[in-house]
């Protein structure tokens, strides 16, 4: 491989943090390789490369209203001229639900093998390998790109952890926008915020749950906070869905929703049979609970024995310290 | 002096045998064509064969018809309402004699004479007191108390039925009264008063030396008798109160077939290739189902004892009979002709009984047992959720665990091979698998939910024990079983029911055994009731209860430990199967048991909101859930035991005793798991 | 209207104890019971309700082996008007890539103004059929589509972005769109309801019907290449973070960073 990308992703004229664990899978990779470290970004505003050039040796800025959101059609047409004359290389993005809808178009129309969702890559004896779970993150597949020129991964979150690093001063080198966007087919109309009552539970990555531990008369702001701070979603077992503290579409188990997170924070949830079986795939399960039988540690991943109301709001100031 | 007789009396210079046949007549037309256009409704409706067993039937109708059984179960209602039909039998030979004086004035039922006539008349006298007064009772009854049964959420104007109906009644009775006690007055004998006290009474207020005033309070009393029956006759079938004249019919044609659900149509041999499967309209039920609807008195029974309306479910069956009614009335008028647009018109099913109701119902049959006069309401509700699922319209919480049935043989999603799984925890002894063509005396049905449910896997297991210590020869399945398949057909998958319960049938052909036990009394249901192929079928309480009378087994009060027991029927052992008493017999077998029945226990006993796949399907309307009624139930009489026989109802109630805050005051066990404990 | 469903019959793994495969390139499946994808319901449910509200006709696609076929006739009763299955043996070991180009050229032969799919299958959860198909056809695409409105020659849709943010976009037909799960409430479908479909017949297509290069499919197509698969470790209970409430805590979060928990 003759060349490492790394696409930035942007939001709302912020780059995201997914970047920056692309970027660090893409040190790693760079340095088994011996090859340079590019940063690619694609946005309505060529300034936001600043912060890019800190980080990445390289760093390609294509300046295009267009690019004020992530439009995978503009996208995958833009990537395809920009990148034609690099020989071979490995792209490397965020697993992100906007990056989702442009990576397999993206693969096909660089020609290029994809690999999505990967938790670790590393090139071995000159190839590249990476590793993806598969069956509901039940099984782990370490795969191979066979004789592939180009390759693109897309890189889970958390699987890379990032340090910052202000010693490079990269170069920003401006490509002028290769697409006509009033050509595109896809178009962005708006941003819709969900209703806070209208989550949906069912399609959410990381749920915290609350159960009949959080007492009578709690304070779910306290949870919908952590939540919030999270990324995720709150939802709750049956008996605070009987005592109208959520609504029934809150409620996880056999007869509320079933959901299929990559997170489950359980707190003061025992474990119930009925509730359980709500959840399926196999979520990374923390339980907070002060009963150090109750049977949800015994499918929990992680627990904390302990009274929650100590430990959530601490919980929550930390984890808003560590994402900074 | 000597009294005028109606028949003697002209009215308007025309003779009054001439208008008392043109009210007769007139009458006697309106009526039956009434009645034709009532029953023509019954003749589009779906067959239902109600022939069979006649002596039975007959039986049925005397004993609950015309004796009335079941009315008692409420005291004070039931009480005025068997005087109030005895009044209505004694006095029908009054009002025959009564029409045929309008014709002839010595007109009488040709054996009620000489002194049997004179019985007669004396007794159809106090009986229009007692009449009388039962109806001025059950007007205060109704206005002053209004019992909440008695209501008619969501729809208009049926409240006045039963005072115009009430009101009619009187006042047959009142002109009654003055026709005879003017004759009385008359007559001048006043020492018979005794005998005749309405006619006494009522003659208090008459004038002794009026002639006319007295001929014409006669006269006058007579013909407004004669209008107020016609009237009331009339009144019947454009009424709630058809069911003075359908109820004995509907008791003779009830159902005699408990514990099991009608087949989607009648007659047909692969119901799978008809048009339609379930009902959505009126004459997609069965004429005896219409027959209910017009049969239903509004008595608030049902309602009153239905779990899912007492939580707060959108379902109350009176009115499923009231809305039919009405919508019957509506569609299949008495004279109106012109049919409106079908296109704007509200669907039955879906519109005026709609889907959360349908849903609601958890098939207990308390509403079944407590009709006196045996209207059915589980077979309607299953053929209107027939159409539901086939039109695909069912709630997304129960299509998970019905696609699991279908695809695993279980509603949890586990694995056909890990059925068996739970009896490596028994670790004293091997429970054998019965493979094809092997032998054993008892096979265990296990169900679903004790092969996968961690909690009823431990029933599961204490069967196992139960039966190993006391060396019975049995086995289980394993992989072969598939769900029973009870709930799946109250569901109204039908088709659905036929896979599990045909894959059953061939298992359990293809092995050789005495009889097939269970704990669960669903599965007992199901196979004993449902499947199409007889199979000798016990309960666990039935087969502990003979290794208790045998004398092989002895049990030990240490678990109980004195504290106050008391049994919950569920419904698929009690109501639908009538299995009381075993239960109760092997409870009080054990040592120093203080046990208190509760005060809704044998049929009234209260649904803890249903088995299978109820499990998955959660009312949102309900205010309460039906478990933890019945664990207040238990604890009004100190109860710190409930003992059941089926592992839904201990689901239930266990998480209503969590939920209610009453951990550690009051225990739910299975009575497979106490006498396991009980035993040494 | 011309709507393709694009349906991939996947293993349920979700109460399976997993165990890997002596090659270690995939896991037993001897034993599991397959089924549709679940995304892949609320995709045909989609298109069943497209076409009651606009016309048109559905099409169901399943690459996989003939034991499908209860999967599809499930998609005839839910409301499909055809359905076809493509499977050679040639196809075997084929990764998404791989999939899509049969698909494509499939495709390429029939009409179609709107093309579903689920964002992701069960099984390899790669999320990549869809927007790879559309790449090859050459249309616009969509993922994690959470609510689609077809008017005028033209799709408006909302998808998820994370944290409970949307974004509300449209398309030109003919498009692909992979649905998001929820964003309709499939219907249920009786043992009746696929009986009633039995008579519809399910033509089998092999890939020299479909005329693709041999080596474009099955392994010899296919881009990446399952090198080994394994069981991730795992604890026996949970591991109990000690300390003071404060101190737990604070280790808590600082895993829930470490697994990319926090979103
Ligand atoms: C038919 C049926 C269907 C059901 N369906 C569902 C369903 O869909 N979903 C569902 O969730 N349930 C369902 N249930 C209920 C289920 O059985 C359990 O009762 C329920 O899940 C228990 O909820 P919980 O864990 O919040 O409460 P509990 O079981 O009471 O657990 C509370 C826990 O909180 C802990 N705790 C208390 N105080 C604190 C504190 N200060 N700090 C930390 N921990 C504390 C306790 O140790 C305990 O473990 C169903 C039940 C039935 C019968
Ligand atoms: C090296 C390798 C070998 C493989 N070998 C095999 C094999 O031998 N046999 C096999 O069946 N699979 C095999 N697979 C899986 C194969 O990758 C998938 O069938 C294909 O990749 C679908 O992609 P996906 O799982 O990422 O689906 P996703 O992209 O996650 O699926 C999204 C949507 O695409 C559609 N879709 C996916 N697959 C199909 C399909 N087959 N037919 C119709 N629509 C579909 C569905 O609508 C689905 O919801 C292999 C994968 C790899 C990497
Ligand atoms: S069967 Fe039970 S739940 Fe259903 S209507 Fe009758 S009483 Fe109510
Ligand atoms: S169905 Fe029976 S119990 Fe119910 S209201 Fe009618 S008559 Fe009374």
């Amino acid at each position: 491989m003759e060349n490492i990308y790394v696409l930035a992703e942007h939001r709302k004229g912020v780059i995201r943090d997914t970047t920056w664990e692309a970027i660090a899978a893409g040190r790693k990779l760079s340095s088994e390789l011996g090859v340079e470290l590019t940063c690619i970004l694609l946005s309505a505003n060529a300034a936001m490369a600043e912060t890019l050039s800190t980080e990445a040796p390289r760093v390609m800025v294509v300046e295009n209203p267009i690019f004020e959101t992530m439009n995978s059609e503009a996208i995958i047409k833009t990537l395809k001229e920009v990148l034609k004359p690099s020989g071979s290389y490995v792209l490397l993005m965020g697993a992100s639900n906007a990056i989702l809808d442009f990576a397999p178009g993206l693969s096909v129309a660089l020609d290029a093998a994809l690999a999505t969702d990967c938790f670790a890559a590393e090139v071995r004896n000159g190839k590249l390998f990476a590793s993806r779970q598969m069956y509901s993150y039940k099984i782990n597949s370490l795969v191979s790109f066979k004789d592939s020129e180009r390759v693109v991964l897309t890189i889970r979150a958390g699987s890379f952890p990032y340090a910052p690093s202000d010693a490079v001063k990269g170069a920003i080198e401006n490509v002028a926008c290769p697409i006509d966007p009033t050509s595109l087919r896809k178009r962005f109309i708006k941003y819709v915020e969900a209703e806070k009552g209208d989550v949906d539970i069912a399609s959410a990555d990381i749920i915290v749950s609350v159960g009949r531990g959080i007492g009578d008369e709690p304070d779910l702001d306290v949870f919908q906070s952590l939540a919030d701070t999270m990324g995720g979603v709150l939802a709750c077992s049956r008996p605070i869905v009987d005592k109208n503290l959520l609504p029934k579409f809150h409620q996880v188990g056999t007869s509320g929703v079933e959901v299929k997170p990559k997170v489950y924070l359980a707190l003061g949830i025992s474990g119930a049979f009925q509730h359980l079986g709500g959840i399926k795939g196999s979520p990374l399960l923390v339980a907070v609970n002060k009963d150090p039988r109750a049977p949800i540690f015994r499918v929990a991943s992680y627990g904390i024995v302990g009274d929650l109301n100590e430990v959530v709001p601490v919980l929550n100031e930390k984890i808003k310290s560590l994402k900074g | 002096m000597n009294i005028l007789k109606p028949a003697d009396a002209p009215i308007l210079g025309a003779p009054a045998p001439a208008i008392a046949f043109i009210i007769l007549f007139l009458s006697v037309a309106f009526f039956c064509y009434v009645m034709f256009r009532r029953l023509d409704v019954l003749r589009k409706a779906a067959p239902d064969p109600r022939f069979s067993n006649i002596s039975t039937r007959l039986l049925r109708a005397l004993m609950y018809g015309f004796g009335q059984w079941r009315q008692p179960r409420y005291l004070g209602a039931g009480i005025l309402h068997i005087l109030l039909f005895a009044g209505f039998m004694i006095l029908s030979l009054r009002s025959l004699t009564l029409i045929g004086r309008g014709f002839s004035p010595t007109f009488h039922i040709p054996f009620l004479t000489g002194s049997v006539g004179f019985a007669y008349e004396s007794l159809k006298d106090y009986t229009v007191i007692v009449v009388l007064i039962v109806c001025l009772v059950a007007i205060v009854r109704r206005a002053v108390f209004h019992p909440k049964r008695y209501d008619h959420p969501g729809t208009a104007g049926h409240e006045y039925e039963a005072y115009v109906i009430l009101g009619l009644v009187s006042a047959l009775m009142i002109t009654d009264m003055i026709h005879d006690g003017s004759a009385y007055r008359a007559s001048g004998v006043c020492g018979e008063y005794h005998w005749f006290p309405a006619a006494a009474f009522a003659s208090v207020f008459m004038p002794s030396n009026d002639p006319a005033t007295l001929n014409f309070l006669h006269v006058g009393g007579y013909w407004a008798h004669i209008l107020f029956f016609f009237g009331l006759l009339n009144y019947l079938p454009i009424s709630k109160h058809f069911h003075v004249i359908t109820a004995i019919p509907n008791v003779f044609f009830s159902n005699l077939n408990k514990g099991t659900i009608k087949p989607v149509r009648y007659g047909t041999v692969d119901w799978m290739e008809l048009d339609q499967c379930g009902v959505s309209d009126l004459t997609g039920f069965t004429w005896k189902h219409i027959l209910d609807f017009y049969s239903c008195a509004d008595c608030g029974r049902c309602s009153d004892n239905c779990p899912a309306n007492t939580v707060g479910r959108a379902l109350s069956p009176k009115m499923i009979s009231v809305k039919a009614r009405d919508y019957a009335y509506e569609n299949f008028p008495v004279f109106d002709k012109t049919s409106k647009d079908p296109a704007h018109e509200k669907r039955l099913v879906g519109d005026i009984i709609t889907e959360q109701e349908i849903w609601a119902c958890t098939t207990c049959g308390a509403c079944e047992a407590e009709c006196p006069i045996f209207i059915e309401y589980i077979d309607k509700i299953v053929d209107m959720r027939r159409y539901l699922i086939d039109r695909g319209e069912v709630p997304q919480s129960l299509q998970k665990p019905l696609q699991q049935i279908k695809k695993k043989g279980n509603a949890y999603g586990a694995m056909k091979s890990k059925r068996a799984a739970w009896t490596k925890d028994l670790e004293e002894f091997q429970v054998h698998i019965l493979a094809e063509g092997e032998h054993s005396d008892l096979l265990f049905f296990v169900d679903s939910c004790g092969s996968f449910d961690p909690r009823i896997q431990e029933i599961a297991k204490s069967f196992a024990r139960i039966m190993a210590r006391n060396k019975l020869d049995f086995a289980i399945l394993g992989q072969e079983e598939n769900d029973s398949g009870n709930e799946v057909r109250r569901l109204g998958e039908e088709g659905l029911f036929e896979q599990v319960s045909g894959r059953n049938i061939e298992a359990f052909k293809a092995r050789n055994f005495e009889e097939i036990v269970a704990f669960d009394p669903h599965a007992f249901n199901a196979i004993k009731n449902d499947y199409p192929e007889p199979f000798k079928v016990i309960h666990s309480s039935q087969l502990i209860y003979r290794l208790l009378s045998h004398g092989v087994m002895s049990l030990n009060g240490e678990y109980l430990g004195g504290r106050v027991v008391t049994y919950h029927d569920p419904c698929y052992l009690g109501r639908h199967n009538g299995i009381y008493e075993e239960p109760r017999r092997v409870l009080k077998s054990i040592p120093g048991i203080q046990y208190q029945e509760m005060t809704r226990s044998f049929s009234r006993s209260f649904c803890c909101s249903g088995g299978g796949l109820l499990l998955w399907y959660e009312n949102e309307e309900e205010k309460e859930r039906m478990g933890e009624r019945r664990v207040k139930m238990a604890m009004e009489i100190g109860a710190q035991v409930i003992v059941t026989a089926c592992p839904f109802c201990l689901i239930n109630i266990e998480d209503a005793i969590k939920t209610t805050g009453n951990e550690g005051k009051i225990e739910v066990i299975d009575l497979v798991e106490l006498i396991d404990r009980s035993t040494s | 209207m011309n709507i393709i469903v694009c349906m991939k019959w996947t293993p349920d793994t979700s109460e399976a104890d997993l165990t890997v495969s002596t090659t270690a390139k995939d896991i037993k499946k001897d034993d599991l019971d397959y089924d549709m994808n679940d995304w892949d319901r609320f995709a045909i449910e989609e298109a069943a309700q497209i076409k009651e509200k606009v016309g048109g006709k559905v099409t169901v696609v399943s690459l996989a082996p003939e034991e499908s076929e209860d999967m599809l006739r499930e998609c005839l009763a839910r409301g499909a008007d055809e359905a076809f299955q493509i499977w050679s043996d040639q196809m075997e070991g084929g990764d998404g890539y791989a999939m899509a180009s049969v698909l494509s050229q499939f495709i390429k032969g029939r009409p179609h103004d709107l093309i579903l799919t689920g964002t992701l299958a069960e099984d390899d959860g790669a999320g990549q059929l869809g927007g790879m198909l559309a790449a090859m056809l050459d249309i616009p695409s969509a993922t994690l589509v959470s609510k689609i409105e077809i008017k005028d020659q033209k799709a408006s849709f909302v998808r998820e972005l994370e944290g409970g943010l949307y974004e509300s976009m449209e398309m030109d037909l003919p498009c692909l769109i992979a649905v998001a799960t929820g964003l309709n409430e499939p219907r249920f479908v009786s043992i009746r309801a696929v009986r009633k479909v039995t008579s519809i017949e399910i033509p089998n297509v092999g890939i020299d019907e479909i005329g693709i290069d041999v080596g474009k499919v099955g392994q010899s197509g296919a881009r990446v290449e399952i090198e080994q698969v394994s069981l991730p470790p795992e604890g026996e209970g949970a591991e109990i973070i000690k300390g003071k409430p404060e101190e737990a805590a604070a280790r808590l979060a600082e895993i829930l960073k470490e697994k990319g928990a926090i979103g």
